[in-house]
């Protein structure tokens, strides 16, 4: 199922890998990139070891100091370097909301227009294992400006966001979700065989047909993904892939045919990313509505460790189902 | 080197330029700004010591760093009164003031943050510009409680930085007393704890600040090694304009007797003196005069607010 890109060894999960392959493409193209983080020649060898084999000296194993990290890599950025931080559990970025809010996120706006813009990419998995070790943060920081916000649901937007984030200029938060499943992978969604730029604000239509519009991003776009394929629902399915800035102009398109929307997310819904977007299409579409829209995702609560427990934090396929014919 | 009565003048347009900035903070011209009184030699000293070519990254009490840094009057005083024709048009201010012409690359207003974002500018001159310059940072004594600091301080010394750490010493943050938060007795023996040399002086002497600096960046410069000197000195006005002192008169009137600018003048000779102090007293006045005839800018210098604006409006 995989592929084997040149520079880049694969592992075993196919979006690190994209991840990878762009990181390593950048580098190669662009002197100025810089990988940053606690660990992060020991993910190097493991993950990306032609990283770690020609460019030893671009990549800097930091202390567990994440906020201090985070800074030090806008130091770097001040001088031109793209520095790529490496927070490793999304959770930890709760230890970065100063390096990124306060610093980070302000120091392009400043500038004005007179310089370029500085870039800095901050990245961070998504598990599901704990109170601390779970917790997704990305509505939080679209709340912020200055920040753009993306998580890729397959390796081919994967490369082609990472490729972006180096090359556009400005402040990215990047997330890679690890509950996503490579077994589903489509070939299509394999990364190609080049870093290919994915312009941010770009939503993908994944599918077109008759009944609701469902947004959704990462695990859950998957997830409904496969109930499509296997027939289960009949919809319009849109890949957010972008989370700051959203493609509203794709969604509207959507919700004036069908009238229907459901958004669907693998985070806490409550003040979530698509609270956001229901706010705002209930302002811009009211009149091709024909229901109110509907959200399914995390509920408010702390993920608890044992495991038998984590299928409630997860929407399950029967409530987006059930979700799904309350729309119609 | 050392002309003392190069010193003299830049201290004294500090001074007099910031009693004319408060006359606006007043007047609600000119927002709440962060002085520099009694403080002037540590600036004036360091970046006189540094080569042009270093760069400095400071918190919020800007004015006298970025002014010796070379920031000229004109923009300077336009941006802190908010006004098109700053550095950065208004949208910087005072706590965030930056000229990368002048190497003075950024300012923070929560203080520790200077610490690591000068380290990682450090990183960036040594191993990706590869020029053999220094990194210059300013802050108090109370931001050196902050984990900021000590996370800055860890990397710089783990990565070998050529990093300038200037430790402006009042004794104060804001209103609270250094026994609320420097456990030890100097910063210094904050510093030790990362494997980074440091020395203390006489902040308000400039002269020791500019020989000190002198030998220390070169020492930093051929070791790419951390250092700091903590700078002992006195603040003798506000914290900031809207927050009054709560130190008593008598204090203050003991330290005004350590004031950094009439010590080094008592050393000149007084037509000369008396010349330079007509000279600075003329420009300060040119300088807020022309200020304050600058347009503000209006929203089309954020881009983002425009198109906001035009979504928000009503289409009837």
């Amino acid at each position: 199922m995989g592929q084997s890109t040149q520079g880049v060894a694969l592992r075993n999960h196919l979006i690190r890998d994209a991840i990878h392959q762009a990181l390593y493409d950048r580098m190669k193209a662009d002197d100025s990139v810089v990988i940053l983080g606690e660990g992060a020649v020991m993910k190097m060898h493991y993950d990306a070891p032609a990283i770690e084999r020609e460019f030893p000296e671009r990549i800097v194993t930091l202390p567990i100091s994440e906020d201090g990290n985070t800074n030090f890599a806008v130091g770097m950025a001040l001088l031109g370097v793209k520095p790529v931080v490496d927070v490793i559990t999304s959770d930890f970025l709760f230890r970065t909301m100063d390096s990124i809010c306060n610093t980070a996120a302000k120091i392009n706006f400043v500038s004005g227009e007179s310089d370029s813009k500085k870039t800095i990419v901050v990245r961070a998995e998504f598990l599901m294992a704990g109170p601390t070790t779970g917790q997704r943060l990305e509505s939080l920081f679209t709340h912020v400006p200055g920040l753009d916000v993306v998580i890729p649901s397959t390796p081919l937007d994967a490369r082609g966001l990472m490729t972006t984030a180096l090359t556009k200029g400005g402040v990215t938060i990047f997330f890679e979700d690890r509950m996503i499943p490579d077994s589903t992978t489509k070939k299509a969604d394999l990364a190609p065989t080049e870093s290919v730029p994915i312009a941010f604000g770009r939503a993908r239509v994944r599918h077109e047909d008759s009944g609701v519009t469902i947004v959704s991003y990462a695990s859950t776009l998957r997830q409904i993904e496969t109930l499509v394929d296997s027939k289960k629902v009949k919809c319009d399915l849109i890949d957010l892939r972008s989370i700051y800035p959203v493609d509203y102009e794709t969604i509207f398109s959507s919700v004036r045919r069908t009238g229907r929307l459901l958004i669907v997310e693998p985070d806490v819904t409550y003040a979530g990313v698509g609270a956001e977007i229901a706010a705002t299409v209930s302002e811009k579409c009211w009149e091709e509505l024909e229901k109110p829209v509907r959200r399914v995702g995390m509920p408010r609560e702390t993920i608890p460790a044992s495991t038998a427990l984590h299928k409630y934090f997860v929407p399950s396929d029967s409530q987006i189902l059930s979700a799904v014919r309350a729309l119609m | 080197m050392v002309d003392e009565l190069d010193f003299y003048r830049k201290m004294l347009t500090i001074r007099l330029l910031e009693t004319e900035l408060q006359k606006l903070c007043l007047a609600g011209l000119a927002g709440d700004l962060h002085f520099n009184k009694g403080q002037e030699a540590i600036s004036v000293g360091t970046c006189a010591a540094l080569a042009p070519e270093d760069y400095i990254v400071t918190h919020h009490r800007t004015i006298a760093q970025t002014y010796s840094k070379g920031t000229e009057l004109k923009p300077l005083v336009a941006e802190i009164l908010g006004r098109k024709g700053g550095t950065n048009n208004g949208l910087a201010g005072e706590m965030h003031f930056n000229n990368p012409a002048a190497r003075h690359l950024f300012s923070f207003q929560l203080v520790g943050t200077c610490v690591p974002v000068a380290a990682g500018v450090a990183w960036a001159v040594k191993n990706y510009l590869r020029e053999p310059q220094i990194v210059g940072c300013f802050f108090g004594d109370g931001s050196t409680s902050n984990a900021q600091f000590h996370e800055g301080l860890n990397i710089a010394s783990l990565k070998k930085l050529p990093l300038l750490l200037i430790c402006e010493n009042n004794g104060l943050a804001g209103n609270i007393r250094k026994a609320t938060y420097l456990p030890t007795d100097s910063v210094t023996e904050r510093a030790s704890a990362y494997g980074i040399e440091s020395c203390r002086i006489d902040g308000n002497d400039v002269l020791s600040v500019y020989k000190t600096v002198e030998e220390v960046s070169r020492k930093v410069r051929e070791e790419s090694h951390p250092y700091l000197i903590e700078m002992m000195t006195t603040r003798l006005c506000w914290h900031k304009q809207g927050q009054p002192d709560a130190r008593s008169d008598e204090e203050l009137q003991e330290l005004a007797k350590l004031d950094p600018i009439p010590r080094l003048g008592r050393r000149l000779a007084d037509r000369a003196r008396e010349r330079v102090e007509a000279e600075v007293n003329q420009e300060v006045q040119d300088v807020i005069r022309y200020g304050l005839s600058l347009k503000y800018p209006d929203e089309s210098v954020i881009p983002q607010l425009q198109a906001y604006l035009e979504t928000m409006a009503v289409k009837d």
